[in-house]
């Protein structure tokens, strides 16, 4: 009986190369977006301790030359290597970028479960006051306070997170009122569960397939708003770099035509949001294939 | 009806209400205030309090907040501290620019969405609705900036056809229409790309959904031609959540709106909004974030009463 459930279903082959490739094809999306992101999280985080050059040294008898094999993808205005460059700005995006995103990820969870499990009242109030939040995009909230605060990586992330979490927290709360009166929810409370202990052994598992996806999705938002803040000069800071930033350095130059400065980048941010979006929404066909 | 728009629109003033006093608050939060944005960082204790008593920024908080309204109420957005003159003033030169961007960005948004959303109704499920999938997706996962970036690229600096920034082309005393067309192609191109990706998506969903209701199979049965069920009963019904998504891409389409204005150094609301960021500008700064949130109140208002007029059972709802 146990040999029966341990082989692979019929169809699938056995070995594990195959039978990952089956799974792939099987997950088209689920499969393209887990590799991108793969490749995303080695690009920012491996990569950069892989590749020797200094990214800030200055080489003045090279500056803005396209790609040759000293310089992989060329050098910016001040012959700095552009793919060094690109390779500290993608770590200097993923420090900030992931931990907002887990920030953003707990309080919109916390928020969320406060209000459906709250008085009323409180629920009214709490509701009311994130229609108000939500009626100006986060991108608009966060260029407003960027321009308050001294930009650093501790201030950006608690910025990105304390901003875009409330999107979030309806989701979570809508979600939470929804389960609050089904029978295994009463049945827990009439067993003298307390509200934390309910919203956590029962409510956080019950959402939690909805909880991985929108946290997918935070990530790439995180990414997107970083790098569009960087991109406006309002995100990571000189002499840092960032993609976003890198971007914008060589839009400045654009009457040269450096596109070795413009499309990795770009394409670099592309592939982060791709990766989140077709990984979240792979999940999302996975765990509720109605969709 | 009246019932439903009389319960929405107090529903909207409050929403106002709420935005008004978080938006007052979160400008209050400024570390040092907006002396030190104005006198630099080194300013010293006794000019810091000097300006602060002169823009009356030493009064109680409550006292601030009240006569703000006050002020609000008569349509007085203050001063913009780097410009020196009133902020309505400098908005309404800005607006008309973004006026004309976004009307022209968004009706090819729609055009191009109802379009595309018909093809990928009509074809579920095969290739033609699967490409249009597949290119939903990755567009909508197109940064704004990466956009504007290639398409300068390719077109004003590679190509040379198109003008890659500001609004009207300098050299001509005149400018007429046409260059101030040219100047609109490529931030136009921009934005309705990202926004199509998203609203096409939405409305081939609704179409997909109404082709599959018992209405569309009594229409063919009794014999009515397929266009005309598509275009007269489909079309309609479909349209309501495109509509209600329009509304709520308002403000949306206005965050890309900034993105793109900075790429081109388009003159408008956006870039404005960018510029003040940078030079920490207040006063335009609450200004913009003001109009916004009740551009997006407004936005959800009307989708709500064009659904009430598409489909009169929305309002009982």
């Amino acid at each position: 009986m146990s040999d029966r459930i341990l082989a692979p279903p019929p169809g699938l082959p056995a070995a594990p190369l195959g039978r990952a490739i089956a799974w792939m094809t099987r997950r088209p999306t689920l499969a393209v977006g887990l590799c991108l992101a793969g490749l995303i999280l080695f690009i920012g985080f491996i990569a950069p301790f892989l590749y020797p050059p200094d990214p800030f040294a200055i080489h003045p008898d090279h500056a803005l030359e396209p790609p040759s094999w000293a310089f992989p993808l060329g050098t910016d205005e001040l012959g700095r290597d552009e793919l060094g460059l690109l390779l500290s700005g993608g770590l200097a995006t993923m420090v900030v970028a992931l931990p907002a995103a887990v920030l953003a990820f707990v309080t919109g969870i916390a928020y969320g479960l406060a209000a459906g499990l709250g008085p009323t009242w409180a629920d009214r109030l709490m509701m009311r006051l994130l229609d108000a939040i939500l009626a100006l995009p986060s991108l608009i909230v966060l260029i407003f306070f960027a321009a308050l605060v001294t930009l650093n990586d501790t201030s950006l992330i608690l910025l990105l997170g304390l901003i875009s979490w409330p999107g979030l927290a309806r989701l979570v709360r809508n979600e939470t009122r929804a389960q609050r009166g089904r029978d295994f929810v009463l049945a827990a409370e009439q067993m003298g569960a307390g509200r934390f202990y309910i919203a956590r052994a029962h409510l956080l598992r019950v959402m939690a397939p909805v909880l991985v996806v929108n946290g997918t999705f935070m990530i790439g938002d995180a990414i997107f708003a970083l790098s569009a803040l960087s991109f406006l000069g309002l995100g990571v800071q000189p002499p840092q770099v960032s993609w976003g930033s890198l971007l914008e350095s060589g839009l400045n130059l654009i009457a040269l035509d450096p596109w070795w400065l413009i499309l990795p980048p770009g394409l670099l941010v592309f592939m982060s949001l791709l990766a989140a979006s077709l990984t979240g929404q792979g999940l999302l066909r996975r765990w509720e294939p109605g969709r | 009806m009246i019932r439903m728009i009389a319960a929405r629109l107090a529903s909207s003033a409050l929403s106002i209400v709420i935005l008004v006093t978080l938006v007052f608050f979160m400008a209050h939060l400024t570390p040092g205030g907006p002396a030190y944005s104005i006198l630099g960082m080194k300013a010293t204790a006794a000019s810091v309090a000097q300006l602060n008593a002169r823009l009356g920024l030493d009064a109680p908080l409550w006292r601030q907040y009240a006569i703000w309204w006050w002020h609000l109420l008569h349509g007085q957005l203050g001063y913009s501290y780097l410009l020196n003159r009133p902020v309505g003033q400098l908005l309404w030169r800005y607006e008309l620019n973004t006026l004309v961007f976004y009307s022209a960005s968004i009706v090819t948004s729609i055009v191009l969405s109802i379009g595309v959303g018909l093809l990928q109704g009509v074809y579920d499920g095969r290739w033609p609705a699967k490409l249009i999938g597949g290119l939903q997706l990755g567009f909508y996962a197109l940064p704004p900036f990466f956009v504007a970036a290639m398409l300068v690229l390719w077109f004003a600096v590679q190509l040379r056809l198109l003008p890659a920034s500001g609004i009207t082309d300098l050299r001509l005393g005149h400018p007429g229409i046409g260059s101030y067309a040219a100047h609109l192609v490529l931030p136009v191109t921009t934005v309705t790309l990202l926004t199509t990706a998203a609203l096409s998506r939405y409305f081939g969903e609704a179409v997909r959904e109404e082709l599959g209701r018992d209405y569309v199979r009594t229409a063919r049965a009794k014999g009515v031609a397929f266009p005309a069920i598509l275009f007269f009963h489909v079309l309609r019904n479909a349209l309501r959540p495109l509509v209600t998504m329009i509304g709520l891409s308002f403000p949306y389409i206005f965050t890309g709106g900034v993105i793109v204005e900075s790429v081109f150094n388009y003159p408008g609301l956006g870039w404005l909004m960018w510029r003040s960021a940078l030079s920490q500008d207040y006063p335009i700064l609450i200004a913009i974030v003001l109009i916004i949130g009740l551009l997006t109140v407004i936005g959800n208002l009307l989708a709500d009463l064009v659904n009430g007029l598409l489909d009169p059972r929305a309002s009982y709802e």
